[in-house]
């Protein structure tokens, strides 16, 4: 593995319901790393945390008390910071059998230091493609408008004209059809589709060092997906692109990724190289990842039309988190040797074969 | 510094707190605040209906001028005529109160009314509500009102019924701007693929939950400006005639003494008006915050 | 035989192409985003419908819950004909057909909580007690999987695929016979995906709903559908059963569409295939074609047969025609 690009560790981000007095442990102790030029695709269960995590590493939560603990060191060409440098001075926290039960920040002191900090760095060493790209683009602003303006804050074309270039060549090379008629459309004259590869346009467009794209294909049929998948593997070829590639479609992670992590519950469950993570007929895995991959629907179930094959239980609940291990009440590999343990104590994120680690007790004594 | 503290003990389902629990400090103290200048001005403008008074309030008095508070049965003293201050000002909130009533009616209900149309149903609404309101924006406030005393009568009324006319199109421009908002939410959209009545959309979805603060926060301000209007007006001599009190003619009459030492008789209305629109303010600005549940930065 | 519950007859809607909010002016352009659909759905029957972003997908599922004013052409549902129904109709019709929002904050009033928004929307067309709200939220809350703690949270507080269930739990609650589902599995997780598809289809067999479903994900699309319509720029291309327009698809749109999904596995398998025709599908900068086969810019028949003009001119536009029992397709040169 080259050096890491960026690297989470121990993030815990917190927030708080008025209403029943209690924290929403959204993240809850995420360790992360992705290598220079490399892929790392994110998976798990919806509500475990993932977008949470990129909006973390963007300085971009609004609500409180947000990130509380950890380090992101990121590290490329140009910068080498830790994003999270000092988050130690505005929080005070009161632990209680290691769980946070309390929680002081000066909210607004750290708002400033990570506005000031990210400042230089978003949308031009980081840059984000949302779940949702509909709200994210202003209402009122033509599409292209937006794109020109976002390359013209952040790259060398400061002159409209080629700005104006850019961004319909990087329209075009989103497969926008018509470019030049949509370049003057609002955002709500477009389909989900469109606005979708817009948005990735206008994140694109400033050629940043790490790019976090949160479910970049939902939406898009599948020539326009295979279409997209070819760019960001062309993107991370020519110009070493480092993603962190969200996405619920399997197929797309295996295609993309180098590494994997497996998310549930506001904490990574397992991590290691994609190949091992995502093979279908492999043993070693946690049994939350080996129930994910096996609800993926089979040519046998759509030749058969039988049902498929989800994961019994309650989704996990992100206020009550249990003590043992949160998968624990779901999971049916639970053996009797270990059934006390995991109900009771939560396993930590061990290696169980070099560079593959997972959070389970079947694979540790 | 913001603290979280999630509370202790067993972890089971949590249950809704009551709002009031939930709201920030400040807010609470806002908003009682403005409840208990709102309850005092109600309660006062009831006694002073049925006429429940300590003294007459044109009762003259001549041996007793200019007496300080707490002279005798005179709890906020007497003016340069020796009338009973307090009696005074609690009979002066007539001068204002249904008026300014009426001056909210008219401004929330025809603004509302004229934003729904312009961002709801749109189209040709909008432009001629757009017109409508543009043409009431060109002229100043000052001007209406003086064409109207000029015209009718100095009365208080018909004062009021302008400034709530000139206040409809702030009214609706903000009713509409949250209903254009909101369209691009669209839920507006699923409601109706529900089969939701379209009055409950109205009524319920739009107005009752996302536009309930700005009516409130409008409400609020609006009784505050006409409180200040009153007050102005009455200052200049074109609403309330002596010796009838009014909180506005009240400041003027003790304006005069003011320079030669005697402060009470000017400082007592003035004081009045401004805890009241005060008061007023907060508690909109109060209960924006915890209806909304969320500070404005 | 079961009864026809939806048919659609050359629907139409072109909307008002506005180059931004203040040009007045300017020669109005239409986009033709439906032009000339006409399908039926069966009691009991699920349709997908796959397509373009863009397409027009949604437009057809908003028109057909009279969301959308119809340009033109006819919708008749359960027998009567509701392209011109008044309001009041409407509504009542609205208990018998629903439509699960594509974009997933749609259905949610933000300043609602979602105990408040199931309240309402069991109890819009149906008269209960609360006891009976109560029991009901607490069956859609089962069936569709979410957490009894979330009742009291509002919309934002929720994540991607928690929304998406409460939509699904709305939508429920009015009693449907039909359904519109405008992607209602993209951005799920698969195996809350797969939860979704698999209570859609145990619905269908418990209440005999119907469904027009529309999707990007083929591989679900073939899983639930009985029959499949492909659409392009607003108009059907290929229908039929779900088998055949996976595996013997004769419109070249619809070829390429599958294959850039077998592509997609084949990689996944380690080999770098590259499909030849897929290869030529590269041209996005054109301008839409308003007559004719709308797919001939970027057809590979149509460039391998040397651009015949019978492809292009208006006069001898393709139309729907049955190859094989069922199989319908519209295209000069079906594979
Ligand atoms: N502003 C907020 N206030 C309170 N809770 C929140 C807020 N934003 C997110 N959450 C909670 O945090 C958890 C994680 O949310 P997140 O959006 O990261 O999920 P996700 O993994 O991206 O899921 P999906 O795949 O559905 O998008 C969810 O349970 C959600 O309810
Ligand atoms: N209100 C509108 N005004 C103008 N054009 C519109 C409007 N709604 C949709 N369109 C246009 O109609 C066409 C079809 O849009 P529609 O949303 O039906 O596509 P779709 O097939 O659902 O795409 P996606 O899969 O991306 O959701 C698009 O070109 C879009 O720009
Ligand atoms: S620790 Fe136990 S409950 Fe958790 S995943 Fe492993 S076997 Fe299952
Ligand atoms: S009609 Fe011609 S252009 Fe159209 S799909 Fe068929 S071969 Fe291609
Ligand atoms: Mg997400
Ligand atoms: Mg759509």
């Amino acid at each position: 593995m080259t050096a890491p690009l960026l690297k989470i560790e121990d993030l815990r981000t917190y927030f708080y319901s008025k209403s029943k007095q209690a924290f929403i442990r959204s993240v809850d102790n995420v360790n992360l790393e992705i290598g220079k030029g490399e892929t790392l695709g994110v998976v798990g269960e919806s509500g475990s945390g993932k977008s949470i995590t990129a909006l973390s590493v963007m300085g971009l939560l609004s609500a409180g008390p947000g990130v509380i603990t950890g380090r992101i060191g990121f590290k490329s060409d140009r910068v080498q910071k830790n994003l999270l440098q000092d988050i130690g001075d505005f929080v005070k926290l009161t632990m209680m059998d290691g769980k946070v039960m309390a929680v002081q920040k000066d909210e607004d002191g750290w708002q400033e230091l990570s506005e000031h900090r990210m400042s230089n760095l978003r949308g031009k060493e980081i840059s984000m493609i949302f779940q949702n790209p509909k709200q994210s683009m202003n209402p009122f602003m033509t599409v292209g408008r937006q794109i020109t303006e976002a390359i013209q804050l952040h790259t060398e074309h400061k002159s409209e004209q080629a700005a104006k270039e850019r961004a319909l060549e990087w329209l075009d090379r989103v497969k926008i059809d018509t470019p030049r008629l949509r370049f003057d459309n609002h955002p709500y004259g477009l389909s989900g589709g469109m606005c979708q590869r817009a948005m990735i346009a206008m994140a694109l467009s400033c050629e940043p060092s790490l790019l976090i794209a949160d479910e970049p294909t939902t939406g898009l049929d599948a020539t326009i997906q295979s279409k997209i998948v070819d760019l960001l593997a062309e993107l991370k070829a020519e110009l070493g692109i480092t993603t962190m590639l969200i996405s619920h479609d399997i197929s797309i992670i295996s295609r993309l990724s180098d590494t994997v992590a497996v998310m549930y519950g506001g904490t990574v469950v397992e991590t290691g190289p994609a190949k091992a993570i995502l093979a279908k007929n492999e043993d070693l895995k946690h049994p939350y990842t080996a129930a994910l991959l096996i609800s993926i629907p089979s040519s046998e179930n759509i030749k058969g039309k039988g049902n498929l094959q989800a994961i019994e239980g309650d989704v996990l609940d992100t206020i009550n988190i249990p003590a043992g291990c949160r998968f624990y009440g779901r999971c049916n590999r639970v053996t009797d040797k270990i059934k006390e343990k995991c109900e009771r104590q939560e396993p930590d994120l061990r290696d169980i074969s070099p560079g593959h680690k997972a959070r389970c007790w079947l694979y540790f004594d | 510094m913001k603290s979280y503290t999630q509370i202790s003990g067993e972890i089971g389902e949590f249950s809704d707190l009551p709002f009031w629990k939930k709201a920030d400090a400040i807010d609470i103290v806002y908003v009682s605040y403005g409840l208990l200048i709102v309850t005092l001005v109600v309660v006062s403008y009831i006694f002073g209906a049925f006429n429940f008074l300590p003294f007459d309030p044109e009762d003259i008095d001549l041996e007793l001028m200019m007496a300080g508070p707490f002279t005798g049965k005179h709890l906020f003293g007497t003016d340069f005529m020796g009338r009973d201050m307090l009696s005074r000002l609690i009979v002066g909130i007539q001068a204002y109160f249904l008026p300014g009533l009426l001056a909210i009616f008219i401004a929330l209900f025809f603004g509302t009314v004229l934003g729904v149309l312009a961002g709801y149903r749109g189209g040709r609404f909008d432009t001629g509500i757009t017109y409508f309101t543009n043409l009431v924006d060109s002229f100043p406030r000052l001007v209406l009102i003086l064409l109207v005393i000029a015209a009718f009568k100095p009365d208080i009324y018909y004062i009021m019924i302008v400034v709530g006319i000139t206040n409809v199109p702030a009214v609706a421009s903000h009713i509409k701007g949250k209903i254009l908002f909101l369209k691009q939410k669209n839920f507006i959209e699923a409601d109706i693929a529900l089969g939701l009545p379209t009055r409950t959309i109205i009524l319920k979805h739009i107005l009752w939950h996302n536009c309930r603060s700005i009516l409130i926060i409008q409400a609020t301000l609006g009784m505050g400006e006409a409180i200040l209007m009153e007050t102005s007006l009455s200052y200049l001599g074109f609403g309330v005639q002596e010796p009838t009190p009014s909180w506005g003619n009240m400041v003027q009459a003790g304006s005069n003494y003011f320079m030669k030492g005697q402060f009470w008789p000017s400082t007592a209305p003035s004081l009045a008006i401004l805890f009241t629109i005060l008061g007023f303010h907060l508690l909109g600005d109060g209960l924006n915050n915890i209806l909304e549940g969320k500070r404005n930065k | 035989m079961s009864k026809t519950i939806l048919e659609v007859i050359d629907l139409k809607k072109h909307f008002a192409h506005r180059k931004g909010l203040l040009s007045f002016g300017e020669p109005h352009r239409s986009i033709p985003a439906v032009d000339g659909v006409s399908f039926y759905l069966k009691e009991n029957e699920t349709v997908g419908l796959v397509g373009e972003s863009g397409c027009g997908k949604t437009t057809i599922g908003r028109t057909i819950l009279r969301l959308e004013k119809p340009t033109s052409g006819r919708i008749i549902f359960d027998g009567t004909d509701i392209t011109a129904l008044d309001t009041g109709e409407l509504r009542k019709l609205r208990g018998k057909m629903q439509m699960i929002f594509q974009d997933l904050d749609a259905a949610l009033n933000p300043k609602m909580r979602i105990r408040e928004i199931l309240n309402e929307a069991i109890t819009v067309h149906h008269e209960l007690t609360d006891a009976d709200v109560d029991k009901r939220i607490a069956e859609l809350l089962e069936q569709v999987n979410l957490k009894r703690s979330k009742l009291s949270n509002f919309p934002h507080e929720l994540s991607g695929g928690e929304k998406r269930r409460v939509g699904v739990a709305r939508v429920l609650s009015v009693g449907a016979q039909f359904l519109v589902a405008d992607e209602p599995t993209s951005a799920l997780d698969v195996s809350i995906q797969a939860q979704v598809v698999n209570l859609l289809r145990d619905l269908q067999k418990q209440l005999g709903l119907s469904f027009l479903f529309i999707s990007h994900d083929l591989r679900v699309v073939e899983l639930v559908s009985h029959k499949v319509a492909v659409m392009y720029l607003g108009k059907i291309v290929e229908m039929g059963l779900s088998g055949r327009i996976a595996n013997k698809a004769s419109h070249p749109y619809t070829h390429i569409l599958w294959s850039s999904l077998v592509e997609k596995q084949s990689r996944e398998a380690g080999k770098k295939a590259t499909s030849v025709q897929a290869g030529r599908w590269g041209v996005f900068d054109f301008e839409r074609p308003l007559e004719g086969c709308r797919f001939a810019p970027r057809c590979p028949v149509f460039e391998s047969k040397g651009r015949p003009d019978i492809c292009t001119s208006a006069a001898s536009e393709p139309v729907l025609r049955e190859i094989a029992g069922g199989h319908q397709v519209a295209c000069h040169f079906p594979l």
